[in-house]
Formats: C-alpha cells, structure tokens, sequence
C-alpha cells in the first residue's frame, strides 16, 4: 500500500513505556498460568501423550505456575500503586472509569451495527468494550489471586473451603481465557483497521486515522490541547 | 538321543493343541481328546527321560510341568471353559518370591497323578521353609488373620457376597519385582557391599532381594489406584456391598497427579493404610470404624503424616470429602459422579449445592460474557465490511 500515507499521518500515544511493561508481564504470565492451569484438566489421553516424562512435566508444571501466579500478583499489587499515585495513572483510572455515557454508547453503537442508526456514537479514549474488558481483570485477579493463596496455603483451610476456592479458581480462569481469545486477541488485534496485529501494545503508537474513527471525543481533545 | 527326542515333544507341543481354535469356538469337547493324546504322550515320556536330566527339584514336579502347553481345560463360570496352563517355567518361578519353596509346601496333597488328591492352595498353611528370626515353620497365617478382619475380610461382609472379596492372589500376582532396568542395577552394585563379609554369592543376593523387595513399593500409585478402582469402582458391586463408588478420585489433586506419573503425591494406601503410622494394606478398615486411620477422629493425623500437610490445622479434615466428589470442580468439564442415594447427610448436602451453585454461576456467565463478546465482534465486522462497501461504491 501507500507508504507516504504513514508518514504523512501523525501518531498519538496510545500506551506508555510503563504500561507496555505491564501489558507484556500480564500477558506472558497470564499465558504460562492457563497453560500450566489447563494441564489440570487434560483427559486421560492428553497425559498418556508425556508417558514416562510425565512426572517430569508435572512438577515443572506446578513450579511454573506458582512463579506465574507470583508475578501477575506483584504486577497487580504495582498496577493498583501505579493507578493510585503516578499521574499517568491516574489519568488512565479517569478515563477508564465508567460512566453513563458509556451505557448509552452500547445501545447507540449495537444500533448502528445492526443498521438501525446513520453514525457510531463518539466514544473517548477507552470504548465501553475496553472498560469492560479492563474491570474484568480487576474482577478476575482478584478471584483468582485470592483462591490461588488459599489453595497455596492449603493446611489452613477447612477442606471445603478448599473446594470452593478450586470451583472459583477454574470457573474464573475458563471465563477469563475464553474473554481473553473472544473479547481482546479478537477485538483489539483482529480488526480490520489493525489486522494482523494492534502494534500499539509494542510501539505504543496508534494512527491518527484510526484514533479519529474509534475515539474521536479523545481525539478532539489531544488535538485542542497540542493547539493550545 | 534324549535331547532330539525332547525337541520333537516340544514342537509337537506347540503346534499340537490347536488351542486357539478350541477357545475361540469354545468347543472343549472337539479339542479335548486331542489334547488328552497330547497329555498321554508326555506321560509316557516320562519314562523314555532318565529323571535326573529333567530338573533339580528334589519332588520332580517339573518332569512334566516343565512342558510347555501343558495344560487342560476346567469348568468356569456358566459352563465356559477356562483353559488352565500347568507349564511351569523353572527360570521365572526360581526367580520369583516362592522359588526356594518346594511345590508341596503350597500344593498340598498331590501324591496321586493324575492329581485328584489336590487341595486349594491356602496362604495359611505352614510352608516347610524354617523362619529363621523365630525357628519355626514360615506361614502368612498372621496375614491371612489380618486381612480376614479387614474391611476385606469375610466377616464384615453382610449380605454374604463373600465372592467379591479380594484373595491373597488378587493383589500378589507373584511377579518377578517390576522396575527398570537402570534401578536394577544400580541396587545391584550394593550386593558388593554384602559380600564383602558374605562368602555365599548365591545366599548373600537372596537375602539382598528379599529385602530391597520388600523396601520398594510393588506399584505405581497410578497401578494402586487402578487396581482398587476395579472394585471400588464398580458401580454394582459397590452398590451390592452398599459402600460408596469413588468415581471423583481421579479429578481430585491427588488424582490428577498420579495420572501424571507424580509418585509422591497420596495414592488409596496412603490414607487408607499408612505404613508411616504403622498401619498394613492387610489391614485397612472402614471410616465408621474409630481406629481407622480416615475415622473422624484420625483423619487429620493421617493428612499430617510426614511429607503430606505437616502443618494442617484442625479444622483442615473437618469438612468436605475427599471423594467421592460429585461436585468440585469437575462439573466446570461437565463430568459427574453421584452419592450413594439415601445416604447424604445434610452438611455434605449443602456444601454440594453450594460448589454447584458456583460452576452454574459461572458456565452462565461463560455463556452469556463470551456468547455476547463474540456476537458483538461479528456485528463489528459485519458493520465495518459494510462501511468499506460504502467508501468504495
């Protein structure tokens, strides 16, 4: 395609140095722990597939889930200080918050996907899908660090207890993988606009084109404030 | 002469008794008088054989069971034949548990031939082999007791099934040890050790075996599982003996790391028998019993056994079951395993209902969060397919 396009078009920041660190250590670790977490509940066949290595495996299994589990904690414990006291953090949880708004741009936008409306609603910098998707992990993390520290720690809890920090456990991690295949890899890197991939979680770029067209409220204010 | 004449009854032997045919038509009756020739034969060999070139065993048994095919068919259940190998093979059994053993010691009786005089082999009986830590004659009589009252034993059984009990044999296959050969040996390189004071080679390795067998676990605990699980798992025959099936041990933890070959995890002994308190596999008794080791009262000295949960508090063994688990969180994967009907007591009853509140909770969500997420990412697409169509046409 056109190559004198992209240098023409300006670039906003879409992430920055900080969160595309955070971004790639919950990615990473967050892959480890359902691969690692899944392993559990592989039928029969699928473990016959290891034979002898098996026991090998398993331990390996286990070490690196618990490593995996350590980081995403630290990496949530420093998200909530990075949301708390930094000002590009703050920032964020502002714009990340929800807001009324937001409830009258899905019915707004699902009309017009559906072809009733002429035009999407104007949305800021983070969509009503990405607010979601970004109070789900709070939602999440917070179940599964809180039952994976039972289950750690297992010697101090009724056996029951036990139980249903394991049903939370897998029940929240089977909704976050499938949320995280369905509602993120698909939405944010299998888009038109970006497909194959959104750069943005390695550059932190996004394209002005594409800031226009998905969050043009955000767009018309980053433009008044550089003319400023 | 002897040696050419031994390998035509052998090739005989092996290509005579059509045994395939006769078990695959089930037809004793047309395979029988041929294997009885067969059998005629052999013994008439036994006088073309001088004795001495046979065997070594002083009784002289295996002057026929030594013969390969040797065997016969029995009456088994419902009027099926069962075929019966009476070969012996002298290597194996020498290396095997009993080798020192004289057959009589076990096959008692057996004077005449044919053998009509056979009585059943009984693990209780004195063997004729002196214990050499009492001087008296060796039997597994105290076992026997032991086991017979166990939860296994004839007495506790009520409705007089006593057929589904496991013998001696169920579980002691008699095998030669099952281990790799690298393990092997290496415990073999320890013999050096021994005789270094031990001048007997062939004594000093029998007493180094009996004890290096004896200090292994004879199975896996994948193998354990398995072979209680062809009991405790039977549906009908637990419900025959009304005990509870355990269908939920294998998606428990323990389970599921034993499935991975994880040899240190909890397999069905160490909780039902665990030698670390002192208890015997021989001996395992039911929960009701209050001297059971998974008894309300010993359960949690059983989880805080050494290398398992040291540090458990109390109340750590005082809810929730082990299995069978008709919940937990294998509902999440849609398998189930039920109770006993009749039988649930209204704590474990609620404690069901609550952890399958939790998994429909969730497979709700799952449906509805991933469901939504997917139909609205079609719509995008949908959407913007139709924008592009607009720009371009």
């Amino acid at each position: 395609m056109n190559t004198n396009d992209m240098s023409e078009k300006r670039k906003f920041v879409r992430l920055t140095k900080s969160q595309r660190i955070q971004h790639a250590i919950l990615f990473t670790s967050t892959g480890l722990l359902i691969l690692t977490g899944f392993m559990l509940q592989g039928e029969q066949w699928v473990i016959e597939m290891f034979g002898s290595a098996g026991d090998t495996i398993f331990w390996w299994r286990s070490l690196i889930h618990r490593i995996a589990g350590v980081a995403v904690t630290i990496i949530c414990l420093y998200h909530i200080l990075y949301v708390t006291f930094t000002k590009e953090g703050r920032s964020w949880l502002k714009d990340m918050f929800p807001r009324w708004r937001d409830l009258i741009d899905v019915f707004q936008n699902v009309g017009y996907m559906l072809g009733l409306r002429k035009a999407r609603p104007k949305m800021d910098r983070f969509t009503y899908l990405e607010k979601l998707e970004y109070f789900s992990v709070w939602f999440g993390m917070f179940i599964v660090i809180t039952t994976g520290i039972m289950m750690w720690t297992e010697y101090l809890w009724p056996k029951f207890y036990l139980d249903v920090a394991d049903a939370f456990h897998l029940g929240e991690a089977t909704l976050a993988a499938l949320a995280i295949i369905v509602g993120h890899i698909f939405a944010v890197h299998y888009n038109p606009h970006v497909y194959p991939m959104n750069r943005a979680f390695i550059d932190g770029y996004i394209k002005e084109d594409m800031m226009k067209e998905e969050h043009p409220l955000w767009y018309e204010r980053e433009t008044a404030k550089n003319e400023q | 002469m002897e040696l050419i004449i031994f390998r035509g009854v052998r090739n005989i032997v092996d290509i005579a008794p059509p045994s395939d045919v006769c078990l695959r038509n089930n037809r004793p009756d047309v395979c029988a008088p041929y294997l009885l020739g067969v059998l005629i034969f052999m013994f008439l060999l036994v006088f073309l054989l001088p004795a001495a070139s046979v065997a070594s065993d002083d009784e002289n048994c295996l002057m026929c069971h030594k013969m390969p095919g040797l065997g016969r068919y029995a009456k088994g259940e419902n009027q099926n034949a069962v075929k019966r190998i009476l070969y012996v093979n002298e290597e194996l059994f020498k290396a095997s548990y009993h080798g020192r053993l004289r057959c009589k010691s076990c096959h008692q009786g057996v004077d005449e031939i044919p053998h009509t005089d056979a009585e059943k082999v009984d693990c209780a009986s004195d063997c004729h082999i002196q214990d050499p830590s009492s001087n008296s004659e060796f039997s597994h009589r105290a076992i026997v007791h032991d086991l017979s009252m166990s939860a296994h034993g004839a007495k506790q059984v009520k409705n007089g099934q006593v057929e589904d009990l496991p013998n001696c044999k169920y579980c002691h296959s008699n095998k030669p040890y099952q281990r790799s050969d690298t393990d092997h040996q290496e415990s073999m390189k320890f013999l050096n050790i021994c005789l270094q004071c031990h001048e007997s080679k062939e004594w000093a390795e029998r007493f180094f075996k009996h004890i290096n067998y004896r200090a292994s676990t004879r199975r896996s605990s994948k193998q354990v599982v398995e072979l209680c699980g062809q009991c405790h798992a039977d549906r009908v025959m637990m419900d025959n003996h009304d005990l509870d099936v355990v269908v939920g041990f294998n998606d428990t933890f323990h389970g599921k790391a034993i499935r991975y070959g994880d040899a240190e995890v909890a397999n069905c002994l160490n909780c039902h028998a665990p030698y670390q308190s002192g208890f015997s596999p021989h001996s395992i008794l039911s929960q009701r019993q209050s001297t059971s080791p998974v008894s309300n009262e010993n359960k949690i000295e059983t989880c805080r056994q050494s290398g398992c949960h040291t540090e458990a508090k109390e109340e750590f063994a005082t809810s929730g079951k082990i299995h069978p688990s008709s919940f937990t969180t294998v509902q999440m994967m849609s398998r189930n395993t039920l109770n006993r009907p009749g039988e649930a007591d209204p704590d474990s009853e609620f404690q069901e209902w609550v952890l399958h509140m939790i998994s429909l909770f969730y497979k709700t969500l799952i449906i509805v969060v991933v469901g939504g997420l997917a139909l609205h990412q079609i719509l995008d697409l949908l959407a913007i397919r139709r924008e592009r169509k607009l720009r371009e046409g």
